[in-house]
């Protein structure tokens, strides 16, 4: 109840009116100034009243200059800010090389007997899920020997980027979920980062990072960590009112009550989250072999510049089967933690 | 009342309609009419749009431009329904263009700009503190240092051609004929725009860069962006033959297959202008115009960088922009034309 209380104040200190003077100011102010910095104006405003041709056909000069703008931001953003992005790209890229380096180099049947043996962990010791993940992980490298390190790599990156989307995600998810004010500004990000066009986000990615695997690690993180957020916001915010009133009547602070009811009845919906993510992932790493990043979607982007439909099926059925592995993967463990959670007495 | 009303607005919505359509209605009955073949891409825009003012503006024509990809527009072209294009690119169409040139059908107008270049280039920084200006130049480890490939940090990046472009087996090739192959990752940029972007990057952050490039682009026309050429060898036919062979090979059969044979530069193509051998019948004076129409790379880069930095992609205020800057174009065209145009302006 609390935020809406606090609106209402706000709403009774400024009337509407202010607003909506506000925004027509603004309004008229932008007009002029797009008026002004046009190069296609009339030579007087006058000109206007008298030829009113301009009425017909969206005029040149009805035109804001928001291009300009974020252009020459955009300039001064990278002299100001640049270095911070070459530390940040400098920490992952090792993050990412090291990763890459060990499971390279690890002969490839340690790599798919380690892959069995999470899957056979994490899912709760089922056989046919454990056996249907190592066989797909061996057609991978079946498919074309070639496949096998671009796999992962790819992989590398798609780790990396869920890393970072849980790192930032998860905390953003239990903000929004506990305070109405956070969630209202934060959806319109999520919003955003969701639809925004890829490329609107991975070309300039290639100024701040360089060409390779930095700029997709951080469109991984763009595409992909919205949906955790919002899942394990929805799973904090399900968690039943009853149980929390117990855990109320017990006396538990707010602290007690996230990490020990809300954050473990929210787990299957977070688990949920980061298999989502894990997806998007991967798609993104595929849409990001367009900047130079190496990797399965490298393979696909090859053979259509060669129309060689073949290879290109080839390379995306490697990367279906990787999808399926790290889908089961994690799929696996959310299962096993909801069934952890169910009552007893349904077994 | 209510019918009133609807009287009186239907005859301001046609009061309005009529006011508006006097104006649209009168550009026709010009003295001639041409129809110009455009093509997808900015250099040939850029010449376009610079004739087409000319011709709209000077000669007083009723100027049709239609766009498209290579093929069609040639072949629009060779079916006479388009007149004249302002940009050609010779040599990857000889086998279209050649026999049409000589039944008539085509007339060739001469050059539109000297030079085309694919190359390696370095920014001019690096070239100039480390005294790199030819491909050997690149042969040493610690030139190779300079260019160090983050994600392969014993060998130099040269960022190359886009994969599954001919010119990015051609620069494998180059990079293992030149003995760069140890020391460099021919580096695939994936797509032109994160090509054109790496170039930008390495540029305001005043970073050292070799990269394979070409113009004219607008890319090169920034102010930003400062490359020197690297020297080659030079161009020779049966060189350029004999490497073409073991591309085509390794296009085909991967890599493993690459023999010895020869490397030598890009051949720099001149891009020149045609038009119908009808409408050089018809429109002799337009013809001398067009055949002396020639803009210098540089400049073409520079508008290109106007085009996409300045004018907020409006290629019309770019060759305005040109006309007004430059006035090597008055020597084209009659004084008198040369008058219309820069009254019009």
């Amino acid at each position: 109840m609390a935020p809406l209380t606090d609106t209402k104040i706000f709403m009774k200190k400024i009337p509407q009116s202010v607003y909506y003077a506000i925004f027509t100011g603004l309004f008229g102010w932008l007009l002029v100034v797009s008026f002004n910095s046009s190069k296609r104006k009339p030579d007087s405003v006058g000109e206007l009243f008298t030829d009113l041709s301009w009425l017909n056909n969206w005029p040149k000069w009805l035109d804001t200059p928001l291009m300009k703008w974020i252009n020459d931001g955009w300039k001064v953003f990278i002299a100001e800010y640049g270095l911070i992005f070459d530390a940040i790209g400098y920490g992952l890229l090792r993050g990412y090389t090291e990763l890459k380096q060990i499971i390279v180099q690890a002969p490839w049947p340690v790599v798919i007997i380690a892959v069995i043996a999470i899957t056979y962990f994490s899912s709760g010791r089922k056989v046919g899920t454990t056996v249907f993940v190592g066989i797909c992980t061996f057609f991978i490298g079946f498919l074309n020997p070639r496949f096998w390190d671009k796999a992962i790599e790819t992989t590398t990156m798609v780790v990396l980027g869920i890393a970072i989307c849980v790192i930032i995600g998860i905390p953003i998810g239990i903000a929004m979920a506990r305070n109405e004010k956070v969630r209202n500004a934060i959806l319109p990000i999520l919003d955003l980062m969701q639809v925004i066009p890829a490329f609107c986000y991975l070309i300039p990615g290639i100024i701040l990072f360089g060409l390779g695997a930095i700029p997709a690690i951080i469109s991984i993180f763009i595409y992909a960590c919205p949906p955790l957020i919002r899942l394990t916001d929805l799973g904090i915010r399900l968690v039943d009112k009853e149980v929390i009133e117990a855990a109320e009547s017990f006396g538990a602070s707010r602290r007690q009550k996230l990490w020990g009811v809300q954050m473990p009845l929210a787990l299957p919906n977070i688990m949920q989250g980061i298999n989502q993510c894990t997806m998007m992932a991967l798609a993104m790493v595929v849409i990001a072999s367009m900047i130079g990043t190496r990797g399965l979607g490298d393979e696909v982007l090859l053979g259509l510049q060669q129309l060689n439909v073949g290879a290109a099926i080839e390379a995306g059925l490697a990367i279906v089967l990787l999808a399926i592995v790290l889908d089961r993967m994690t799929q696996a463990y959310g299962e096993k933690i909801q069934e952890r959670n169910q009552p007893v007495k349904k077994k | 009342m209510i019918k009133k009303l609807q009287t009186s607005l239907i005859a301001l919505v046609v009061s309005v309609f009529g006011f508006f359509s006097v104006p649209l209605s009168t550009a026709s009955a010009a003295d001639c009419s041409v129809h110009i073949g455009d093509f997808d891409w900015d250099s040939a825009n850029i010449h376009t749009a610079i004739g087409a003012y000319i011709l709209e503006n000077g000669y007083g024509c009723d100027v049709q431009v239609t766009k498209g990809s290579t093929n069609p527009i040639l072949a629009a072209l060779i079916d006479n329904q388009i007149d004249i294009i302002f940009e050609h690119w010779t040599d990857n169409n000889v086998q279209l263009i050649d026999p049409e040139l000589e039944s008539g059908n085509l007339v060739f107008l001469g050059v539109n700009t000297p030079a085309s270049e694919q190359a390696f280039f370095v920014d001019r920084a690096t070239s100039e503190k480390h005294n790199i200006t030819s491909v050997e130049d690149l042969a040493k480890p610690e030139i190779a240092m300079l260019f160090k490939d983050p994600e392969n940090p014993e060998k130099g990046r040269l960022t190359s051609c886009i994969s599954g472009w001919t010119c990015y087996t051609i620069n494998l090739v180059k990079l293992k004929e030149y003995g760069l192959d140890d020391l460099y990752t021919n580096f695939d940029p994936g797509s032109g725009g994160a090509l054109d972007a790496a170039i930008m990057a390495a540029s305001t952050k005043n970073q050292p860069i070799v990269t394979y490039y070409w113009t004219p682009t607008s890319l090169m026309g920034k102010p930003e962006v400062d490359l020197v050429r690297l020297t080659e060898p030079a161009y020779d036919e049966s060189c350029w033959s004999d490497m073409m062979t073991v591309v085509e090979d390794i296009k085909a059969n991967g890599p493993e297959v690459y023999k010895p044979s020869c490397a030598c530069e890009y051949k720099d193509m001149a891009l020149t202008k045609l038009a119908t051998g009808k409408f050089a019948k018809e429109q002799p004076a337009i013809i001398d115009f067009a055949n002396a129409y020639t803009i210098p790379t540089a400049v073409v880069n520079n508008m290109l960088a106007y085009y996409v930095d300045e004018s907020g992609g409006d290629m019309e205020a770019t060759a305005m922009h040109y006309l007004e800057t430059d006035s090597s174009w008055e020597s084209w065209v009659p004084a008198d034309v040369a008058a219309k145009v820069k009254k019009s302006l």
